[in-house]
């Protein structure tokens, strides 16, 4: 009897041990990660209308507490009901853990049926791979995908030039600005003629008055000042240039612009504890009116807005001084950096492919591209509809786009992410003077050269 | 009804089977292949190996001529002695001071153990603000009630040491203290008595009775600190992420996380990884030699 039991006991053990082993998502249908990627122009199968509901693998970045998580929401259940289909949301919040697992998910055959996700260089290894489909193969079957959208605006693939993902909205950079510090200090509200020059004597008052004339988290977040400061020795045509190497004139164009970072450091215009607040610290400076200037994203009018509802007006979203080359203060950085991908499992997979192509469909229409951000970039034909209810600092980033003279993509998106992730993590060396910028870009290029 | 079962061996080596199967699957096969990943090159997590290094010793190399490296050794030996002198220190002292009175000693005793039944992510929050450098309760209180001018950075260069080592000191201070009040009520009443007969009273009794009779307990306290200081991880990287200032406060856990999943080196992390298991093997048996139990 005890026997029995005793054995019993063992095997329900080792089920209780082997029950997490259990996938959690339906086995793949598509080849191992191992075979070679399908070819695009071998003949699909062709939809299956079986009238049947779908069930869809969705994985997009409008998890968590993302801005757009309800719009996301109400979207596709909007598609659910219009079509019957199921989605099977599986979005996160966007960071490294998240593009790591995505990855994970192609490489072991185990991708969703679509997925929203960045276009640029994190999606090389899944384009490579031949793991999802471009738009001019789906275009072949449906010539109305995407065809509300500018065709010039949809990214290319870093990896092969071609055309993968439908985007919702892009984001900009811009100079938000506590107008009230702006008062006390005496000093003018910035416009699209701001120069360095009136920026560092601007700085220089508002230092003067007692604030902290720019928030910014050097430790954590250099990255607008980064891009804006190189932006300032170029222009929207040779923003994107790469260096060769630590000298020529790309690499001197970003010497100079990470020298103006030092200039802002050494003059002490930046917070004091800039090389160990968080971003977040150095946000609610200028939220709390205790810093005047903050080079932020389109992404950072929700945190205003949450945040500071009661004084928002206090608030606006300007140019970034410009200095010296080409650029006017009114060029500004922007882009779309994500968009819907139809992964190849789901495209050759007859039940799904038409209910994947709706779904993309449903989920970039002008409607719901207006609702995910009036004021965002986006590649709509007819552009967005601002509500009628928007804020001022909303109502202002309108007021900033609609006088911009020229727009360019972040050259920094041109680094591989994990070199990007060194190079701004050394950037404080830079600063402080104990790392050349020759160096650094030198280190950076040769850690692209090794990928 | 009889015992079989106890007297033959093989059910019971059965039921070892699962625990071996599984610390095999989650222990063995991964630090494996963390062996054979340190030589390898993965530029991604989640991604696969691109072959081996060229040479493949490159991060074996990398690892010594990385200043950083020897930044988190640095800090992490640091943390070691911190742990001794002062988890184990103030825990001796505490438990000697809550020995010596009649009540409240159960009062003591959850109060210092408290600490450890929070999350240290919640601790590093809490530290985080009362270190914080605008508004932070420290500096308030300081320009309040000392007449301070300027707010301290407690996260730079000049304070950085004591403000990571201070709250990881607060959270296991209780800890150790709960342990070595244990082995204080172990001790028999009798020997005190009976050196109160031969005149040995106050620090002579805690020299030459409480001290000798504790020395079991305190190896086993700094084995077990020596050790744990070497897995601190989650306390540090909540207030010290990349290790601010200036690559000043890193250790070997937060500087293998980081390459891992900051800056994306799986292979380098990997090579981090074996580092900190043949170190923690090596201090851990020094440390069971130095501090070996005696039989009294």
């Amino acid at each position: 009897m005890k026997k029995t039991l005793a054995l019993a006991l063992v095997v329900l053990m080792m089920f209780g041990v082997l029950a997490g082993c259990q996938p959690s998502t339906p086995a793949p249908s598509s080849p191992s990660p191992d075979a070679p990627p399908v070819q695009s122009d071998e003949p699909a199968p062709p939809p299956v209308d079986t009238n049947e509901p779908v069930e869809l693998v969705v994985v997009t970045t409008y998890g968590g507490d993302d801005g757009n998580r309800q719009n996301y929401e109400a979207a596709y259940q909007a598609y659910e009901v219009a079509t019957g289909n199921k989605v099977l949301d599986a979005s996160d919040t966007s960071n490294e853990v998240f593009k790591a697992k995505v990855l994970t998910d192609f490489e072991t055959g185990s991708e969703p049926d679509v997925l929203f996700y960045f276009s640029g260089v994190d999606s090389n290894p899944f384009v490579e791979a031949g793991k999802v489909v471009s738009i001019d193969e789906i275009r072949a079957e449906y010539p109305e995908y995407a065809s509300n959208m500018k065709d010039s605006m949809l990214a290319n693939s870093p990896a092969d030039g071609k055309k993968y993902s439908v985007p919702v909205n892009g984001y900009w950079e811009g100079m938000f600005t506590n107008v009230k510090v702006l008062e006390a200090a005496g000093v003018a509200i910035p416009g699209a003629d701001y120069t360095w020059d009136q920026f560092l004597a601007d700085c220089q008052k508002i230092k003067d008055a007692g604030f902290t004339p720019v928030g910014v988290s050097l430790q954590e977040v250099p990255h607008y000042w980064f891009e804006f400061t190189i932006f300032n020795h170029g222009n929207v045509d040779n923003h994107l240039d790469m260096p060769e190497n630590g000298t020529d004139a790309v690499a001197q164009k970003w010497a100079e612009g990470l020298a103006d970072i030092k200039e802002l450091y050494d003059l002490g215009y930046l917070p004091v504890n800039t090389l160990t607040a968080t971003d977040g610290d150095t946000v609610q400076l200028v939220g709390d009116g205790e810093a005047a200037f903050l080079i932020d994203g389109s992404w950072k009018i929700g945190w205003f807005e949450q945040n500071c509802a009661d004084h928002l007006e206090d608030f606006i979203v300007t140019y970034v001084p410009s200095k010296g080359g080409d650029r006017k203060a009114s060029d500004v950085v922007s882009g779309l950096s994500s968009g819907y991908f139809i992964t190849r499992k789901a495209w050759d997979d007859p039940a799904k492919r038409d209910a994947a192509v709706k779904f993309v469909m449903a989920m970039t229409t002008d409607d719901v591209v207006s609702a995910f951000g009036a004021t965002s970039v986006t590649a709509l034909k007819n552009g967005t509809t601002p509500p009628a209810d928007a804020s001022s600092l909303t109502l202002s980033a309108l007021e900033m786009l609609k006088g911009t003279t020229g727009a360019v993509a972040a050259v920094q998106d041109n680094i591989p992410p994990e070199i990007r992730g060194v190079m701004f993590n050394d950037l404080k060396n830079v600063i402080t003077g104990s790392k050349t910028a020759a160096t650094l870009i030198d280190e950076t290029l040769a850690a692209m050269n090794n990928q | 009804m009889n015992s079989t079962i106890y007297k033959k061996k093989g059910p019971l080596v059965f039921f070892l089977i699962p625990a071996l199967l599984f610390m095999a699957v989650f222990l063995f096969y991964p630090f494996i292949m963390n062996i054979a990943n340190s030589f390898q090159r993965i530029t991604q997590l989640g991604s696969s190996a691109q072959g081996m290094n060229d040479p493949w010793y490159a991060n074996y190399q990398k690892l010594f001529n990385d200043p950083i490296m020897g930044t988190a050794l640095k800090n992490t030996m640091l943390l070691m002695l911190a742990t001794i002198v002062f988890e184990v220190g103030f825990a001796l002292i505490l438990g000697l001071l809550v020995d010596n009175i009649k009540v409240g000693t159960q009062f003591f005793r959850t109060v210092y153990f408290f600490p450890i039944v929070i999350s240290a992510t919640a601790l590093g929050l809490l530290f985080n603000l009362i270190f914080l450098y605008n508004g932070g309760m420290l500096n308030q209180m300081l320009v309040k009630f000392l007449g301070l001018s300027d707010y301290i950075d407690w996260k730079d260069s000049n304070h950085f040491l004591f403000t990571m080592l201070a709250p990881i000191m607060w959270q296991y201070v209780g800890f150790y203290f709960v342990i070595i009040v244990t082995g204080l009520n172990n001790i028999s009443g009798e020997i005190y008595e009976a050196a109160a007969i031969d005149g040995a009273q106050g620090l002579k009794r805690t020299r030459y009775i409480t001290l000798p009779l504790l020395r079991n307990v305190l190896s086993t306290c700094l084995i077990l600190a020596i050790t744990g200081a070497l897995k601190v991880f989650d306390l540090p990287w909540i207030m010290f992420s990349t290790g601010i200032p200036l690559d000043e406060s890193w250790l070997t856990g937060t500087y293998m996380y980081a390459q891992a999943f900051v800056f994306k080196d799986v292979d380098y992390s990997s090579t981090i990884a074996v580092v900190i298991v043949v170190l923690g093997v090596v201090i851990s048996q020094i440390a069971n030699r130095v501090f070996k139990e005696v039989d009294y």
